[in-house]
């Protein structure tokens, strides 16, 4: 009893460790730049194509470096040329822009290596099992988990880490967090906004490259995946709160952990995010953690 | 008469207090002018009035009937007009179609499933909606995009989309907020004639006391939320304090 | 320019005469033009679709990227219908429509309220989670994956709906639907269409109640969106998942803002553009066609976001010498 309840935890922190990866790129380059940005997905998904690639050709060891830096270089391409002419736009140009972008990829991607699921074969050192009850003395027999799965987990909370002492103990995460409050504020007292938000947005795009090449593995990798995953992100996000990136990662692993627990339902398993989404769009419109009025 | 009455309004943001205890009457068919310096709380009482803000105590009665909990467009449609500070028009829009909208919605109520209406139904609204642009002389550019207007134009066609809709009352923010002599003395001339025609009762919040003194019946002057004088123009002009309300702040800086 | 026209509407005589005749003669001239039998039938759907899309979106100012949860609601209506109950395709349609009108109203009253973005997030989301159902949840009556086959063939009055039957009952009705989408544009209700676009706040401060406004443009487009559901399940017997899918939605988006936004014609184009590039230029261009197309997209987004419209707009001007 005990045993399968907590490997739907582990599944369920897996899952959530995969989602607040990709929703924290979303909420902070939503948060800062007021872009939303559709294309989240495929970046994702162009990461975790990325790790197939350089992971066979060059190693494991080399993709976990490259592929964030080079996710990160795209990041900064795309801001500087394309996203930057849409500041002053009307929002849905820029959905309009980004879902195209988001087609143009997936398109790609399906030409260039076929319509079917490539495989992601984990590195030899990070394949197998864990013993967990080794560790874990409150299991019971033998209970054995992906070390793999730790892994992505263990990666995700870093980053997240990581990318929270950036914002509060730099004063790059510092004016980000101004600007994502108000960024009226920032441009009036002459801030130098254009570098930094193609920092930031880099910085969003490399985040999901790190679900990608970690999580690749575990989720599929075929031109769905983007979108597959942009939905959820996106919900992820509206639950908790736009402009709230604790909130965002609050609600990740609460959808993980929601998911993993239902997943003995299929038909409850695939729907209860959206569920979960309603509820608070009826009860809770500003999000778990969304400040009142703001997005609303 | 009085149509417009604030009982005991307060509004705290967060241990500032906006507003204390303010009491405003306004009576019919006059126009009643809000002074005070910078961040007196005029701009929030207004917003109080036309329900963007809800006050923590106190009423606001509107023709007998309490404004409060109200949506903003009940509140429009009970008789409450509001000019913007910036010009809030239809700057897509044709100057024409701008004050048609209002006349549409000054017919209709807030709502009408009128996907069908024939130009023969809807000809006494357009005709409603040109008389007004010539009121307020705008009828020449009744079909140029509104985004294309001058400052003052954009001022007076937001001044017939609000007329257009019958208003009891109309609130106005500042409405010679940046605008040059002329455009000010036109400004004055537009509403002593709209006032004139009689059937509509003004309230201004005005820092040119030009415009103040020139229009108004009746003066309240706000200073740190509160309502520090009102009376008469004649009363108000050397009033101590109103003077000590505006140099005040200014020897505070 | 204004869009809108407050004065008399005798100018619907030449487009909808145009838009009838082009599309009345369309078999006859269509074969030289590398297009099949059933590929009209096909577009004549899509452009009631794309009709009502624009009216959101190009009137409105609402992106919704969820339009296929009221085509796919109406469709699987519409099927279940014609596999349950009879083969007459009245009842079947009229039952499909009047679903996706009661998916509209749900669907609307949770995402109207919110901001331009939310809202295109959030339909995206409904469609999706339409979507899910329809493939694992509900699958005992939707058919999950395969969708729903074994249709007993439509009949209308007696008669198989198929071939020339069909074309022309689907042209009819988009004649009718084109020329009341004319209408409404041109009523003081379409006048709050676009006054919604232009600026909420003032009109909510006009007096005028937004929230219910919004509503009924989003039923009324979703009204359109119904209709070519369930024809799209009379013309093919046959309801596929994908008819829920962010694809479909994706697909009007992607037509509707090609032909250009607010012009009720653009989308049209659009709709021609789109389907003659997948049906016919792919045959030559193979797989590659959607990537070409997504390319096209975003290029008219960038540096001509009014669309073909546009492009048409600025060669007359060329032609006539400009202003």
């Amino acid at each position: 009893m005990v045993n399968s309840i907590f490997l739907q935890f582990l599944t369920g922190m897996q899952l959530g460790a995969i989602y607040v990866m990709i929703s924290l790129g979303l909420a902070l380059i939503f948060g800062t730049l007021g872009v939303v940005n559709f294309a989240h997905g495929a970046m994702f998904m162009l990461a975790a194509y990325f790790g197939v690639i350089i992971s066979e050709s060059l190693g494991w060891g080399a993709a976990i470096f490259l592929v964030p830096a080079i996710m990160f270089a795209i990041g900064l391409a795309m801001e500087r040329g394309l996203i930057r002419y849409f500041y002053t736009r009307p929002h849905t140009d820029q959905i309009l822009v980004t879902f195209g972008l988001a087609i143009v990829v997936q398109e790609l991607l399906k030409w260039q290596f076929g319509a079917n699921n490539l495989p992601f074969a984990t590195p030899d050192w990070g394949t197998g099992i864990t013993r967990l009850h080794d560790y874990l003395p409150f299991l019971e027999g033998f209970v054995a988990y992906p070390k793999w799965r730790l892994i992505v987990t263990a990666v995700s909370l870093i980053t997240v880490a990581a990318l929270f002492a950036l914002l509060q103990f730099t004063t790059f995460g510092l004016v980000v967090r101004a600007g994502m409050r108000d960024p009226e504020m920032l441009r009036l007292l002459g801030v130098n906004i254009t570098q930094r938000f193609s920092i930031v947005f880099a910085i969003g795009v490399m985040i999901a490259g790190i679900a990608g090449v970690f999580g690749g593995p575990v989720t599929q990798v075929d031109p769905a995946i983007g979108m597959v995953f942009l939905v959820p992100s996106f919900l992820v996000v509206v639950i908790g709160g736009m402009g709230s990136l604790p909130g965002t990662v609050l609600a990740s692993f609460i959808i993980g952990l929601a998911i993993s627990f239902t997943a003995t339902i299929p038909a409850l398993a695939n729907i209860i995010i959206y569920v979960i989404a309603i509820g608070i769009l009826l009860f809770r419109p500003r999000g778990l953690m969304g400040q009142k009025g703001v997005m609303e | 008469m009085s149509i417009l009455e604030v009982r005991d309004v307060s509004k705290n943001f967060g241990g500032l207090a906006a507003l204390g205890d303010v009491n405003l009457t306004i009576e019919e068919g006059t126009i009643h002018s809000l002074i005070g310096p910078n961040g007196a709380g005029k701009s929030t009482l207004l917003n109080v009035l036309v329900g963007l803000l809800e006050p923590d105590v106190g009423t606001v009665m509107f023709k007998g009937k309490a404004v409060l909990g109200n949506a903003p467009y009940e509140i429009n449609q009970m008789g409450l007009g509001r000019v913007f500070q910036t010009p809030a028009i239809f700057d897509d829009l044709s100057v024409l179609e701008n004050v048609a909208i209002a006349a549409y919605a000054a017919r209709d109520g807030g709502f009408a499933f009128n996907v069908f209406e024939t130009p023969a139904t809807a000809k006494p609204c357009i005709d409603l909606a040109k008389e007004t642009l010539q009121d307020v002389g705008l009828f020449e550019q009744r079909k140029t995009e509104a985004c294309h207007l001058s400052r003052g134009d954009k001022r007076r066609l937001e001044m017939a989309l609000c007329l257009a809709r019958k208003p009891d009352l109309l609130l106005l923010d500042e409405p010679t907020a940046g605008m040059a002599r002329a455009d000010t003395e036109n400004t004055i001339k537009l509403l002593q004639r709209i006032s004139d025609k009689g059937g509509i009762t003004m309230v201004i919040v005005e820092h040119d006391m030009n415009v103040v003194f020139s229009l108004s019946k009746y003066i309240t002057c706000l200073a740190g939320g509160r309502v520090i004088a009102e009376g008469l123009p004649d009363e108000m002009k050397g009033n101590p304090k109103v003077i000590e309300a505006y140099l005040g702040t200014e020897s505070e800086e | 320019m204004s869009k809108v026209n407050t004065d008399f509407y005798k100018k619907d005589i030449k487009p909808i005469a145009i838009f009838s005749i082009v599309l009345l003669t369309l078999p006859f001239w269509f074969e030289y033009i590398g297009g099949y039998k059933g590929l009209d039938t096909k577009i004549v759907i899509w452009i009631i679709f794309a009709i009502g899309f624009d009216l959101l979106l190009g009137y409105m100012g609402f992106l919704s990227f969820g339009h296929a949860a009221f085509f796919g609601t109406s469709a699987y209506a519409t099927g279940l219908m014609l596999l349950h109950f009879s083969d007459n395709i009245i009842p079947a349609m009229l039952v499909g429509i009047a679903s996706a009108i009661a998916m509209a109203f749900i669907i609307g009253f949770l995402t109207l309220k919110r901001t331009g973005i939310y809202f295109s997030i959030l339909t995206l989301a409904f469609g999706e989670m339409l979507h899910s159902m329809v493939l694992s949840t509900l699958q005992n009556w939707t058919g999950g994956d395969n969708g729903l086959t074994g249709l007993q063939s439509p009949m209308l009055m007696g008669m198989k709906m198929d071939g020339e039957l069909m074309y022309y009952f689907t042209v009819i009705i988009a004649i009718v639907a084109y020329y009341v989408a004319r209408r409404i544009i041109r009523s003081p209700f379409g006048l709050m269409l676009v006054a919604i676009k232009s600026n909420q706040v003032r009109l909510e401060y006009t007096g005028v109640n937004v929230a219910r406004y919004k509503l009924m443009g989003f039923v009324i487009s979703a009204v359109y969106a119904g209709l070519a559901g369930s024809l799209m399940v009379v013309y093919e017997p046959y309801v596929a998942s994908e008819f829920l899918s962010w694809h479909l939605s994706g697909h009007v988006v992607i037509m509707t803002v090609l032909g250009g936004v607010g012009t009720l014609v653009g989308p049209m184009v659009g709709v021609g553009f789109m389907l003659y590039f997948e049906n016919v230029l792919s045959v030559y261009m193979g797989e590659q066609w959607m990537l070409v197309l997504g390319l096209i997209f975003m290029l008219t987004v960038i540096f001509l976001p009014g669309g073909f419209m546009q492009l048409f707009g600025k060669m007359k001007s060329i032609f006539t010498g400009g202003k």
